[in-house]
């Protein structure tokens, strides 16, 4: 019956109180479940991706004279397939072509011989460029160096036969050559092996017909693989998955020993995207979990917000005789009614949000339902946290006297006496220092390892930045209002006359809760800021990243030794209206001693006009320099790091490579001279490349060909110019124009762009929220709570602005001082945060960006919240007087 | 019609108020008519409930009426009357949590916009008379329940009201303390014009006063038999010896 009484009571005299508080736990429960559940769908996403991307699950290389059906049964116990494709493979001392009344000749190359069903079965591993895809094909890079086209005849050099010809029939791309020509059974760790320069792929019956005699003569130089796509039936977690495809291998490598090698390409794949979820993972406990512990505190604040009411009803109901174990009951009542109450209304807040903001990643999975049965129990144990054990703490410790205090003693906490803040704050700078000064992995997941770990050192810097800013926070707080008290009041004399010294007073005394609410401010500022800095700083570089790989905004490529893109047709490039800018760029292929790599003829003055070339992308770290030093010299070149350690050069040297000209198609020496180390390059691989001038190259092969033109647009409407381009250049053969905004999408499979994006907009949404919830809400519950003192004042005689002195002082002051420290410790943050997530970046960002937009919203919603907490104190002060009047 | 005099103080006309309460309509005041005048000492007499704490708050100008005219012939505009000419003095405790005794005492200086040093010194007259200076740094959570409703007699009388208003100032004091402080109440007011009106259910307490009036649900009997009334109107009491401070006019904010 007292529990009833109680809880009506509450209901109808307390309601603000009561919603406060479950508006708080229901604000946990969301974002920690929100959290999970995309953490979760985050995980399962990436490895649907990690399996789409992977044209070949599994290669087994069968032994020579193997029994292709014995292993294809033992396929089918280890793991279920889809689909099966038997390839072979021929090594040719070389190709010969005869076109324009000259003979090219090429090294050593593979012939593959693939069934008629392969392209159905596994399509992306071959890409038509020109002429058809049934009969001989021939590969882009082949097909360039034989200066062939489809209807002309290659000569394949068979090692212990003689030549064979056959008739080109199309000219393709090998998007996936790595993994096709891999070495199968190496041991884990070694360097890959680069696939060959010369390709010819041949229906398998001809080429049966080709090297079956080769495979009686030379057997080592003729090999079978069984290409399988296996029936994805794998756990969501891409850790789980890997660990289940790599045991699934073992088991089939098992049963086939001596049979065949089983080359993984699935396994590694996820190997590597088991490493991208581990770092998302540690994103989310940099990104999440501060917002999660914000609103704990939050939680927390709120419901302290009314502890000194809540001490006082405690100490009459003693004083009216009600037992400890009474008191706890209606406390007890009070944390279930909020506890259940902020857990159903955060489960729905969370479906909500997940509905508007990530649409698509709430899905009901075991994992799933888990994440929110856990964030329920996690808001149930904060309202018992918040309100029954205080009530415990008041009952067992405290007198009724003292339980009346409002002000109560001035104590120095235990963490004050020991400078806990100075000890956090240098420990978070020494190891920052360290961290930074090394250049340690935060995630190690080393290659074929099934064990993956994340280096949680690298959580100190921040976490005591945090921490340590948030006490520095209250001790210079009370220090300020407590020893600068009359500093205070005298630059206070002005806009408040003779009441400063009364209103500082008061705020004086209040310290502890006033710097509580500064402290508090500060974090919900810094978590907003911090989170924003670092999303908008890792966009820009996901931006980087996909401007990296398709060189600009828009970027129109033809095959490498192709014709190239006329001038007439840049010309009508350049006149389109949403072009703002184009550069030409080469693309040709270059000897490096017996190295073939890319090399990329530019315009070094120019090329910056349409595309960002950061500093990263250089050994150096300044793009400008290596840039100018290009354009200083014309045979100058930039080389990988790579190529200077295996020539020994320095800068000046000679650097003879080999090119091919126009006029025989031969390749011949030209010399450069080395300038500078590149890194990275737009539109440039990831292994070793050259980057050279343009004028050069044309020059001394004699070709001015265009294979590249990259174009800066001026607004985002990509699509409608890509619509534009595409009828002009489709006269090209093997062309290709594509935007950036496609480059990010397929980027993201690499570290979940899309994904973060996600996790980002749960995170700055609920950093408004809470923005909001530290500033106006805990204003106004706390100024609700003291709605007595302002009923006296009003009572006293107070003016409305003399009443509004109190609020304004108070709300301003938690504001400015709040927001001042929240802004420099949110950038701090996120500094060290993109400092000790380096590895998540490709490049690492040269500055934070910083989301002006964003922080305008924030401000606004901060000032907003904190005018309409003030004002509506004020004027409801003055209309509940008479009642808050009559309240003990 | 009564002739305007400038010691009345309030004159008040068929005063009705009604508050909604639960979907109904309840009457806390029923055609209230009477005059206050300067130097009255008037008891209300009524049991809990029975309308005298929303007289009072009519009185002060704290609320409203619904019906009826009220008039504060010889305070002046309603706006005016606090800090400067009424004073309250609430049953329950009504100092202000976070500051120190002689600040809470000041504090209707400062609102009425004295310079500070003239209401430190006022407050601390006010305390002295009362003799609680020792208390003047005391935060209210340390005092006990007598103190801190002397402490709230000399927020009103530091500065010299024209009207004391108060609600069972007694309610929550036992017997002696609740003598200790009327004695101190009347021993102040003792040479001044200043009006006093008492709610209380306690008769010792009505008997200390010149004028009884009860109220009983809603509807007020004034005692028009007393002639203490015509007394001060005949004789006007001397003025306080001790200065009024001086409210500023115009402070800035």
């Amino acid at each position: 019956m007292l529990i009833l009484l109680w809880l009506k009571g509450l209901l109808s005299r307390r309601p603000g109180r009561l919603l406060g508080a479950i508006a708080g736990v229901a604000l946990t429960v969301a974002l920690l479940a929100a959290i999970g559940v995309f953490i979760v769908a985050s995980g399962a996403t990436m490895t649907q991706r990690a399996i789409a991307s992977v044209p070949v699950d599994w290669q087994i290389q069968l032994a020579p004279g193997t029994d292709a059906k014995a292993v294809t049964d033992a396929l089918g116990q280890s793991a279920a397939y889809s689909a099966l494709q038997t390839v072979c493979y021929a090594d040719s001392d070389g190709f010969t072509a005869k076109t324009k009344g000259t003979v090219q000749t090429t090294g050593a190359g593979k012939v593959l011989g693939i069934g008629p069903n392969y392209r159905k079965d596994f399509a992306p591993e071959l890409r038509p460029l020109i002429g058809s895809l049934d009969g001989v094909l021939v590969a882009q890079q082949t097909a360039a160096n034989l200066q062939v086209a489809p209807g002309d005849t290659i000569t394949i050099q068979r090692p212990g036969l003689p030549a064979a010809e056959v008739k080109v029939d199309g000219v393709i791309d090998l998007p996936f050559a790595d993994s096709l020509f891999q070495a199968i059974g190496t041991p884990a760790g070694m360097a890959p092996q680069a696939p060959p320069d010369n390709v010819l792929i041949l229906p398998l019956q001809q080429w049966h017909s080709l090297f079956d005699p080769q495979a009686q003569g030379h057997p080592d130089s003729v090999h079978l693989q069984l290409h399988v796509r296996l029936i994805h039936n794998l756990p969501p977690t891409p850790i789980k998955a890997y660990t289940q495809v790599e045991q699934q291998a073992r088991n089939l490598e098992a049963r086939i020993a001596g049979s065949g090698i089983v080359g993984d390409n699935l396994g590694a794949k996820l190997d590597g995207t088991r490493k991208d979820s581990l770092y998302s993972q540690v994103l989310f406990l940099f990104l999440g979990l501060p917002g999660v512990i914000l609103s704990v505190l939050l939680t927390l604040a709120v419901t302290a917000a009314g502890s000194d009411r809540r001490r006082q009803e405690q100490s009459l109901l003693r004083t009216r005789g009600a037992t400890i174990g009474q008191i706890l009951q209606l406390a007890g009542v009070e944390s279930a009614v909020v506890g259940t109450g902020g857990a159903v209304l955060g489960l729905g807040l969370a479906v909500i949000a997940m509905g508007l903001l990530t649409p698509g990643t709430l899905l009901l999975t075991v994992n799933s339902v888990v994440w929110m049965a856990i964030a329920a129990v996690v808001g149930v144990g904060l309202a018992v946290a918040a309100i029954l054990y205080p009530a415990w703490k008041t009952a067992r410790s405290s007198t009724v006297v003292s339980a009346k205090a409002i002000i109560g003693n001035s104590r120095k906490p235990l963490w004050r006496q020991i400078w806990l803040d100075g000890f956090l704050l240098t420990l978070a700078f020494v190891v920052f220092w360290r961290t930074a000064s090394t250049g340690y992995q935060v995630v190690l997941a080393p290659e074929g390892v099934p064990q993956a770990s994340v280096s949680y050192d690298s959580f100190i810097a921040p976490v005591c930045l945090w921490l340590g800013t948030a006490l520095l926070t209250l001790r210079l707080g009370d220090v300020a209002l407590g020893r600068g008290r009359s500093t205070l009041t005298q630059l206070l004399r002005v806009p408040l006359g003779s009441l400063a010294g009364v209103v500082i007073a008061s705020l004086s005394r209040q310290r502890r809760v006033v710097t509580s609410s500064i402290a508090l401010v500060a974090i919900a500022v810094s978590f907003a800021v911090s989170t924003a800095v670092f999303n908008t700083t890792y966009n820009a570089q996901a931006r980087v990243d996909a401007e990296l790989t398709n060189g600009a905004d828009v970027q129109v490529v033809v095959p490498p030794n192709s014709t190239g893109i006329p001038l007439t047709m840049q010309t009508q490039l350049k006149g389109l209206a949403n072009v703002a800018a184009l550069q030409p760029m080469q693309h040709r292929f270059a000897y490096v001693g017996r190295d073939l790599q890319d090399i990329y003829g530019i315009d070094p003055v120019n090329l910056p006009t349409v595309t960002h070339i950061a500093d990263a992308y250089f050994a150096n770290h300044d793009a400008q320099s290596s840039l100018a030093a290009l354009a200083s010299r014309a045979d100058g070149i930039l080389v990988s790091a790579e190529t200077v350690r295996d020539f020994q050069l320095k800068s000046g040297d000679l650097l003879n490579l080999r090119l091919q000209n126009a006029q025989d198609g031969q390749y011949h020496i030209v010399p450069f001279h080395f300038v500078g180390v590149v890194k990275e390059f737009p539109t440039a691989p990831t292994d070793s490349f050259l980057l050279a001038n343009a004028d050069y190259i044309a020059k001394q092969t004699g070709n001015s060909a265009t294979e590249t033109v990259l174009i800066r647009t001026k607004n985002r409407d990509r699509a409608s110019l890509l619509a534009q381009i595409k009828p002009i250049v489709s006269p090209l053969a093997g062309v290709k124009v594509t935007d950036i905004d496609a480059a990010q999408r397929t980027i993201s499979s690499g570290l979940t762009a899309v994904d973060l994006r996600g996790l980002t907009r749960i995170e700055l949404s609920f950093a408004i929220l809470l923005l909001v919830g530290a500033t106006g809400l805990m204003l106004a519950l706390g100024m609700a709570e003291r709605r007595r003192t302002f009923a006296i004042l009003d009572a006293l005689g107070a003016k409305p602005r003399q009443l509004g002195s109190f609020l304004w002082t108070e709300g301003l002051l938690v504001l400015l001082a709040g927001g001042t420290v929240g802004v420099l410790l949110g950038f701090g943050v996120a500094a060290m945060l993109v400092k000790v997530l380096t590895g998540v970046f490709d490049p690492p960002p040269d500055v934070l960006a910083i989301p002006w937009l964003y922080l305008l919203m924030a401000a606004i919603a901060s000032v907003l919240s904190t005018v309409i907490a003030i004002l509506g104190t004020q004027s409801l002060s003055s209309k509940a007087s008479l009642e808050a009047l009559r309240d003990t | 019609m009564t002739k305007l005099s400038p010691n009345l103080l309030i004159e008040a006309q068929n005063l009705r108020r009604t508050y909604h309460q639960g979907g109904s309509l309840f009457t806390a005041l029923d055609s209230a008519s009477f005059q206050v005048w300067a130097g009255d000492r008037i008891a209300l007499i009524g049991r809990s409930g029975s309308g005298k704490s929303t007289l009072l708050n009519l009185m002060g100008g704290l609320d409203t009426p619904t019906d009826g005219t009220i008039a504060w012939v010889g305070l002046g505009p309603r706006e005016t009357l606090r800090p400067a000419k009424v004073a309250f003095v609430f049953q329950m405790p009504s100092l202000l949590a976070p500051l120190t005794v002689i600040e809470n005492v000041e504090m209707p200086l400062l609102l009425g916009d004295t310079p500070i040093e003239i209401a430190r010194t006022a407050a601390m007259e006010a305390l002295e008379r009362l003799q609680l200076t020792a208390l003047a740094q005391k935060l209210p959570e340390e005092l006990s329940g007598g103190q801190i409703q002397r402490i709230a007699v000399a927020r009103t009388l530091a500065y010299h009201p024209k009207l004391i208003l108060a609600d069972e100032p007694t309610g929550q004091l036992d017997h002696p303390t609740a003598t200790l402080l009327l004695d101190t109440l009347f021993n102040t007011l003792k040479d001044t014009d200043t009006a006093l009106v008492i709610a209380t259910h306690d008769p010792l307490v009505a008997d200390r006063m010149h004028k009884r009036w009860t109220i009983q649900h809603g509807i007020l009997q004034t005692d028009s038999s007393h002639n203490g009334l015509q007394t001060v109107n005949a004789t006007p009491q001397p003025k306080l010896s001790i200065t009024r401070p001086m409210p500023k006019n115009s402070a800035p904010f």
